[in-house]
């Protein structure tokens, strides 16, 4: 007996004709039949397609939202939407069972309409002798884009405690000629994305090449590079859109890490051409800076408000709606540079500099022929030492300064063990990053408060002194005061954070990772 | 886990017509939920048209949990399942009084249904009986349909006597008026005074022939009707009391 109560999927041929199967005295079932229905089935993912690599499926029909689980069919919450929109946020949905579902999928990238694909459905429910409904059966044509005949799907929805009544139903299904055979739900929504002309794609913001320790480091790096350049190449194309902040945030990482990797791998490439587009991306990096800032503001805006009393929350707005604005224009600017000739150029020259295998004379860089693995090890224990040595000369109080600096050396330290991570054992390095992370963290959250105070205050001292601005100018004050106490209290933590980091076992980590070509 | 009980010593008060108007409005707010038929008329059971496994009886109902799982039948509405009476039920009295601890039994028999049905309804025969006391024992709440009559309100104090000889939880005890009829002085007077009184709850029940018409429909009210008077008293007395069972 069939006690599971995922939906059973048939394909069938489009001659196939329910009722008829229905028909005849000794039947204990009789159909009841919904209106015939035209859906056009629109399906979302986030761009990075976390809804498919976490086995979710994420589909509008019939004017409702749903979210399934791809391996069998379980509908795991739907919501009604009638609107029809392009792209959303979990935090837009206001039904709480998909939202919170969504948001474990992505808080911040947005679900974006990868296709849509026409349907036809026709729906039954199938009735015993007392007309209680013991299955339900939905009939659905998927019209492709393309030449190729329609794809007819059938989904046999269970009714718990009718097990057997299924089972007979099933039966009865198969035993039409026009059966064609039994499917799941991955196979009816792989049918639905090829209607729509969409694969899943693979996108990881973070190099995910295979190095060989044996290759020259003059090799590696300009692989390393290069895909470096091709998440700046995806994401630059979608920023001027405007879907999610993370287009934007992935784009100045993969920048941040070009110009980590400039700057620690000495004596590989000429020094003047080093120079330079050590400069230019920091130049190009620069033009985003503002644009982040206000992402960070609008994301948390939410949470600023809450930091303040309730009676203080409205006064708070005009700051947004401001940031808003600005937002719109910088972004306005920066599209506009991202599509300009001087930028294009500037990439080009970037890619054949890149693309050039040539080794260059090893009198101006002495290191290209070195070992990938030798690099390294040598530039991670070097990074890694820093991080220890800054870390334990940080004063007792810890000063803005040498918190600003000692963020900057573990970064550097994160990007290298990113960067090597195919060279090395994934789970040693997985350790160690999750004890460098501790302190990552601590030290994030200090300097994103202080800049965030930092603005604040900026934008406090603009503010013209007219009694209008008074409740605006209080409300203000009150969240630079209350982002202070977050961050002194993160301070204080910074000394136990680093104390998870900078121990015997983490020490021992790093040995058993780099004894690997010691 | 929630569990409520449509509870009454009278019989014909409207305690089915509770279950299933409460159950039905509460599987739409807080999915799923889950209806006991208990009374081997099946009065519940009839209205969603579900009758029990043929291999169901009281037997396996005493067994509990995972028996008691195998035989939930899905109802013609999302989020709300029913597990039917079975007419062996009229010997669950007997049958109780040779387990060690009746009063307890209940409770236990439907523990691992807890992650399954946040909300599970009982809809109790009349009288009052070893299933009934075990009954009180498993339920949050006793909802108690009333005629606004002396004689409803009578029986209401003799529950409550029996709880406190018995030391039981009379917290848990809320009665509410039904089929009220404004015509009926008797109901104005009675209604007056109690309603909204200590264990009384404030929505009233109206008396509404399209609740005696759900033997008709063979649905809950307020899934066909759902803009009968009484249909809109029940989805208001649900908010009242889902309002009191979150707190
Ligand atoms: N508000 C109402 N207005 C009119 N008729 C009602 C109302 N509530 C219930 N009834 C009718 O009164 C009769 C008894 O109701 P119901 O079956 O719900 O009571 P009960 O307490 O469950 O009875 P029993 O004790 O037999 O189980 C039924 O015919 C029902 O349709
Ligand atoms: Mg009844």
């Amino acid at each position: 007996m069939n006690t599971s109560l995922d939906p059973l999927f048939f394909f069938v041929s489009d001659t196939f004709d329910l009722p008829l199967l229905f028909k005849g005295k000794h039947i204990p079932f009789s159909l009841q039949a919904a209106p015939q229905k035209n859906e056009t089935i629109r399906f979302f993912d986030t761009f990075d397609w976390k809804g498919w690599s976490q086995k979710k499926a994420i589909v509008h029909y019939g004017s409702r939202l749903r979210i399934v689980e791809i391996k069998n069919g379980r509908e795991l919450g739907s919501a009604s939407l009638r609107k029809k929109p392009q792209n959303f946020f979990a935090g837009n949905i206001a039904e709480k069972t998909i939202a919170s579902r969504l948001l474990d999928i992505s808080k911040l990238r947005a679900f974006i309409c990868f296709g849509t694909v026409e349907t036809e459905v026709k729906r039954w429910r199938v009735l015993d002798e007392n007309q209680k409904t013991v299955a339900s059966i939905e009939l659905r044509s998927i019209q492709s884009n393309s030449e190729e005949p329609a794809t007819i799907a059938l989904k046999l929805s269970p009714i718990r405690g009718y097990g057997k009544e299924l089972e007979t139903i099933a039966e009865r299904l198969q035993q039409s000629s026009d059966y064609k055979e039994k499917s799941n739900f991955l196979d009816f929504y792989t049918a639905v994305l090829a209607a729509t002309g969409t694969t899943p794609a693979y996108y990881s913001p973070k190099p995910s090449l295979k190095l060989k320790p044996g290759n020259t480091i003059h090799e590696s790096a300009r692989q390393l590079l290069l895909s470096t350049l091709e998440v700046i190449h995806i994401n630059e194309q979608w920023i001027p859109q405007n879907i999610d902040t993370e287009f934007l945030h992935d784009y100045r990482v993969a920048i941040r890490r070009t110009r980590s990797i400039l700057a620690q791998l000495k004596g590989i490439f000429p020094h003047e051409e080093l120079y330079r587009y050590k400069q230019a991306f920091r130049e190009l990096g620069k033009r985003t800076n503002n644009l982040r800032d206000q992402d960070v503001y609008l994301i948390q805006a939410k949470k600023f408000k809450d930091l303040l009393p309730v009676t203080m929350r409205d006064s708070l707005d005009p700051f947004f709606a401001d940031l808003r604005n600005r937002h719109r224009k910088e972004l306005r600017n920066f599209s506009r540079y991202l599509g300009s000739e001087k930028y294009r150029h500037f990439m080009k020259e970037w890619e054949s500099f890149l693309k050039n295998e040539t080794l260059p004379d090893s009198k101006t860089t002495p290191d290209a022929e070195k070992k990938t693995s030798e690099v390294a090890v040598s530039t991670i224990q070097k990074a890694w030492k820093k991080v220890i040595r800054h870390g334990r000369s940080v004063s007792r109080i810890a000063t803005d300064t040498e918190l600003h600096a000692l963020r900057l050396d573990c970064k550097k330290l994160r990007y290298l063990l990113e960067f090597y991570a195919s060279l090395f054992p994934a789970k040693t390095l997985l350790n160690i990053v999750r004890q460098l992370k501790t302190l990552q963290d601590n030290l994030g959250t200090f300097v994103d408060l202080s800049v965030q105070q930092n603005y604040l205050n900026d934008y406090l001292s603009h503010l013209e002194s007219t009694t209008h601005n008074i409740p605006f100018a209080a409300s203000l004050g009150g969240l630079v005061t209350a982002l202070h106490h977050e961050r002194e209290n993160v301070r204080s933590h910074f000394h136990s954070a680093f104390d998870v980091f900078d121990k015997p076992e983490t020490e021992a980590l790093f040995n058993q990772l780099l004894n690997k070509y010691r | 886990m929630k569990t409520i009980a449509l509870y009454s010593i009278k019989g014909g008060v409207g305690k089915t017509a509770s279950a299933v108007n409460l159950a039905y409005l509460s599987s739409l707010a807080a999915p799923p939920t889950l209806i006991c038929d208990l009374d081997p008329q099946g009065a519940s059971s009839f209205y969603f048209r579900i009758v029990p496994n043929k291999k169901y009886s009281s037997k396996k109902f005493l067994k509990g949990n995972k028996k008691i799982y195998d035989n939930i039948k899905g109802t013609d509405y999302d989020n709300l399942d029913l597990l039917p009476a079975d007419f062996s039920y009229r010997n669950l009295d007997i049958e109780l009084q040779e387990e060690k601890k009746p009063q307890k039994k209940l409770k236990s028999n439907i523990q691992e249904l807890n992650t399954e049905y946040p909300y599970i309804f009982f809809d109790c025969p009349p009288n009052l009986t070893l299933l009934s006391e075990s009954v009180f024992t498993a339920s949050d709440f006793i909802l108690v349909p009333l005629i606004p009559t002396t004689l409803s309100l009578r029986t209401f104090e003799q529950l409550l006597a029996f709880f406190k000889t018995n030391k039981l939880d009379t917290s848990k005890i809320r009665g509410f008026f039904t089929m009220f009829e404004r015509r009926k002085a008797m109901h104005r007077d009675i209604v007056e005074e109690y309603c909204g009184k200590k264990r009384f709850l404030n929505r009233i029940i109206p008396y509404n022939s399209e609740v005696e018409k759900m033997g008709i429909y063979r649905a809950p009210l307020n899934a066909v009707r759902p803009n009968a008077p009484a249909a809109i008293a029940y989805k208001e007395l649900w908010e009242e009391l889902s309002n009191e069972i979150d707190r």
